[in-house]
C-alpha cells in the first residue's frame, strides 16, 4: 500500500465529478429542456421532422449513447493518468465479492 | 390462417428450444451461480444481456403503439427508457459494483446496517418487480391470444404456465447467456417489419432516415381530418406531465433491482461502465425505431385501411376484433369505417401491423417470437429479482441465517412459481395498458430506490433512520399518488399516474435529507465505506487516506 498525497485523491474525485456533471447538463439540455420548449422549438424541422419531434426520438438517444460511450473512454484515461492498473482491479474485486 | 398458426407456433417453439437448451447446459450448479452469473461476463455480452432484460413487453409490444396513439407526447417513454441508463451507469453501478454485494436489499441493509432497511428494500423489491411482471403477463397474453385467436385471458394463463416453468428451470448463469440469444432473436424481430415497411411505403431500407416524411404526411392528414396533428406537443396532457413521466421512467430506470443485479456480473467499475455503454448501444437500436414503426403503422391505418367498407375490411381484422383489443364500430352509419371509428389499443399495433402490412406469414411469426422473447427475457430476471429478494434478503439473511444452499435455493423456486402464479391472476384483468403498468413499476422505483441509492453512495452522513424513513415514505407517496389519479382523478398540475415518481422521489429525497441531519451521524466505518466508493478498486480510503494497492498477484 502506497499512500496517495490528499490533493492527487482530491483531484482524481474531481475530474470524475466534473466530467460527470458536464455529461448530465447535456443530458438535461437535450431532454427536459426541449420538451420545456418544445412549441418554439417546433418552428424548424430536421430531415421531415419538426426539431422538438426530432429530438424526442432520436437527438437525445443518439446523444445519450455518445455521452455514455464518451464516459468510458474518458474514465479510463482518468484512471490511466493516476496509474490505475485494470488486472490490478480485476484481482482487487475478485477479493471484495461476498462469498455465499 | 392455419399457415399463419403453424408458422408463428413453429418459430415460437423453435426459439424456446435453444433458449431452455442454452439454460440447460448452464444449469447452475451452486446457489451463487444461481444469483449472478459466474463474475466477469464480457461488457459487450453484458450489454446484450441487460439489454433483452430489459426490453419487455413494454418495449417489444406496448411502445410502439403508444407513441402511435399519444404522438409527441408518448416520447417521453423513448427519452425516459433511454436516459436512466446515463443516471444508472455515470452515479450508481460502479460504486454498487465496487461494493460488492448481490442485490440492491444486501447494498441498502450493508450500507445502513440495518436488517429493518433490509427488510423494507427486500419488501420494495418485491413490489416493484411484481407490478412489472404483471405487464410482461399480459404481454404475453397478447401474443398468445392472437396466435391461437383466443380471448387474451386465456392467452395470458398459457403464458403463466409457460413464464413459471421457464423460470424455474434455469438459475442466473443459463439466463445470462440465454439472454444474449433473447436479445438477438428479439431485435431482428422487431427490425426486419420496420425496414419491410419502409422499402413498402417510402422506397429506402432505412427507416431512422426515411419516416421523417411520413410523419409529416401523417400531420397533414390530421389536418384535413380535423383532430389534433400527430407531432404537435401536449395534445394528450400538460407538458408538466411529459416532464414528469420523462423523469419518473429514468429515475425508474436507474433505481431497478433488476437491472441492477446485472451489474454485479462484471468484474470491475471499468467494466460496469462499459457494459452500461454498450447495453444503450443495443437496446437503443430498438428505441431508435419505435418511433419509425408507430408512424409506419400510423400511416397504413389511415391510408389503406380507414375509407374501407365495413362489409369488405380485411380478414386479420376479424382475428384481433376476436382477442377483444380491437373494435371497428361504424358509428355514423355510411358504411365506412373512418379512422376515428377505429378504437385500436396501444398492445396490438406492433403485433397487428406485419398482418397490416401484409408482410407475410414468416415476419409474422418471427415479431410473436420476438414479442414473446421479450416478455419472458424480462419476467426471467424479474422473478429472479423477487426469489432473491425473498429467499435471501428476508429468509436468509433475517430469519434463518444458518439455512443450507439447497433449501435457499428450493425457497427461491417456490417463490418463483408462487409470484408468476399472482402475477397472472392479476394480469387477467390488466388495470392497464401494458406501457401503464410498467411506468407505475418505475414510478415506485424511482421514488423507492433512486433516492436511497443515490445519496447513500454520494452523502456520507445519510444514515439508518434517513434511510428507512426515505424508503417508506417515497414509496407510499408514490402509491397513493397513482391509486388517487387513477381511481380518484386527482392531478396536481395535470400530472396523471405515470407521472407519479417525481413526488415520490422528491419526498424520499427530502425525508433522507431531513431525517438524517436531525439525527446522529453513521458510524465512522461506515461513512469510510461511502467515502471508499468514489475511487477505483485500486485507491482505497481509510482513516482520511487514501491508498493505493500495489501489490501484485
Amino acid at each position: 500500500m502506497k499512500k496517495i498525497a490528499k490533493e492527487t485523491a482530491d483531484a482524481y474525485f474531481k475530474e470524475r465529478v466534473r466530467s460527470i456533471v458536464i455529461y448530465l447538463i447535456i443530458w438535461a439540455l437535450v431532454s427536459y429542456f426541449v420538451i420545456a420548449f418544445a412549441e418554439s422549438f417546433s418552428k424548424f424541422t430536421v430531415n421531415g421532422f419538426p426539431f422538438h419531434y426530432f429530438m424526442g426520438d432520436q437527438g437525445s438517444v443518439i446523444t445519450f449513447i455518445i455521452l455514455l460511450f464518451v464516459n468510458a473512454v474518458v474514465n479510463d484515461k482518468i484512471d490511466k493518468k493516476y496509474g490505475i492498473d485494470e488486472k490490478h482491479n480485476e484481482r482487487l474485486s475478485q477479493g471484495k465479492v461476498m462469498d455465499h | 390462417m392455419d399457415t399463419q398458426f403453424l408458422v408463428s407456433l413453429v418459430i415460437i417453439l423453435a426459439t424456446f428450444a435453444l433458449y431452455i437448451g442454452i439454460a440447460v447446459y448452464n444449469q447452475a450448479k451452486a446457489t451463487s451461480d444461481f444469483y449472478v452469473a459466474g463474475r466477469g461476463v464480457h461488457p459487450v455480452f453484458n450489454g446484450m444481456a441487460i439489454g433483452a432484460d430489459w426490453m419487455s413487453a413494454a418495449s417489444f409490444i406496448g411502445m410502439a403503439g403508444t407513441i402511435m396513439l399519444l404522438g409527441y407526447d408518448g416520447l417521453a417513454y423513448i427519452m425516459g427508457w433511454t436516459g436512466g441508463y446515463l443516471l444508472l451507469t455515470f452515479l450508481l453501478a460502479p460504486q454498487l459494483r465496487k461494493y460488492g454485494r448481490y442485490t440492491v436489499p444486501e447494498f441498502i441493509g450493508d450500507r445502513f446496517d440495518s436488517h429493518t432497511a433490509r427488510v423494507i428494500a427486500a419488501l420494495s423489491t418485491m413490489i416493484i418487480s411484481f407490478t412489472y411482471s404483471i405487464g410482461q403477463l399480459s404481454g404475453s397474453g397478447v401474443v398468445i391470444g392472437r396466435l391461437l385467436e383466443v380471448d387474451t385471458k386465456v392467452g395470458t394463463m398459457i403464458g403463466v404456465v409457460l413464464i413459471a416453468i421457464y423460470a424455474a428451470l434455469g438459475g442466473m448463469k443459463g439466463i445470462t447467456w440465454t439472454q444474449v440469444a433473447q436479445y438477438i432473436i428479439l431485435i431482428i424481430a422487431y427490425l426486419i417489419p420496420v425496414i419491410f415497411m419502409s422499402l413498402q411505403i417510402t422506397g429506402n431500407p432505412l427507416p431512422w432516415l426515411s419516416y421523417g416524411k411520413i410523419v409529416a404526411e401523417i400531420g397533414e392528414l390530421d389536418r384535413q381530418l380535423g383532430v389534433s396533428q400527430y407531432f404537435v406537443p401536449f395534445t394528450n396532457g400538460t407538458k408538466w406531465q411529459m416532464l414528469a413521466l420523462t423523469f419518473s421512467l429514468m429515475a425508474g430506470t436507474a433505481g431497478l433491482p433488476h437491472v441492477i443485479v446485472r451489474f454485479y456480473t462484471v468484474s470491475t467499475m471499468k467494466n460496469a461502465r462499459w457494459s452500461g455503454a454498450w447495453a444503450l448501444l443495443f437496446i437503443g437500436l430498438l428505441y431508435l425505431s419505435a418511433p419509425a414503426y408507430a408512424a409506419f403503422s400510423r400511416f397504413i391505418l389511415m391510408t389503406q385501411v380507414a375509407g374501407s367498407k365495413i362489409t369488405e375490411l380485411p380478414a386479420w381484422t376479424a382475428s384481433w376484433i376476436n382477442t377483444g383489443k380491437l373494435a371497428m364500430i361504424d358509428a355514423n352509419g355510411d358504411g365506412i369505417i373512418q379512422w376515428i371509428e377505429m378504437k385500436i389499443s396501444n398492445d396490438i399495433v406492433v403485433m397487428a401491423t406485419p398482418e397490416i402490412a401484409n408482410l407475410g406469414v414468416f415476419v409474422i411469426g418471427l415479431v410473436a417470437a420476438g414479442a414473446m422473447a421479450a416478455a419472458l427475457s424480462t419476467a426471467g430476471g424479474l422473478l429472479i429479482a423477487i426469489s432473491s429478494a425473498f429467499a435471501h434478503d428476508i429468509y436468509y439473511r433475517v430469519f434463518n441465517p444458518q439455512a443450507t444452499d439447497e433449501k435457499r435455493l428450493k425457497v427461491g423456486r417456490i417463490t418463483i412459481v408462487v409470484a408468476t402464479l399472482l402475477a397472472g391472476l392479476t394480469a387477467l384483468n390488466p388495470p392497464g395498458v401494458i406501457t401503464q403498468i410498467v411506468a407505475w413499476a418505475f414510478a415506485l422505483a424511482s421514488s423507492t430506490f433512486f433516492p436511497i441509492l443515490f445519496l447513500g453512495v454520494w452523502w456520507k452522513r445519510a444514515n439508518t433512520k434517513g434511510a428507512i424513513a426515505g424508503m417508506l415514505v417515497g414509496l407510499l407517496t408514490a402509491l397513493s399518488y397513482i391509486l388517487a389519479a387513477k381511481y380518484g382523478g386527482f392531478r396536481i398540475a395535470g400530472i396523471t399516474d405515470t407521472g407519479a415518481g417525481v413526488f415520490g422521489a422528491t419526498a424520499s429525497f427530502i425525508a433522507i435529507i431531513v431525517v438524517s441531519l436531525f439525527t446522529a451521524a453513521p458510524p465512522k466505518h461506515l461513512q469510510d465505506e461511502v467515502t471508499n466508493l468514489h475511487y477505483p478498486e485500486q485507491m482505497v480510503y481509510k482513516d482520511g487516506e487514501v491508498w493505493l494497492d500495489e501489490h501484485v498477484g
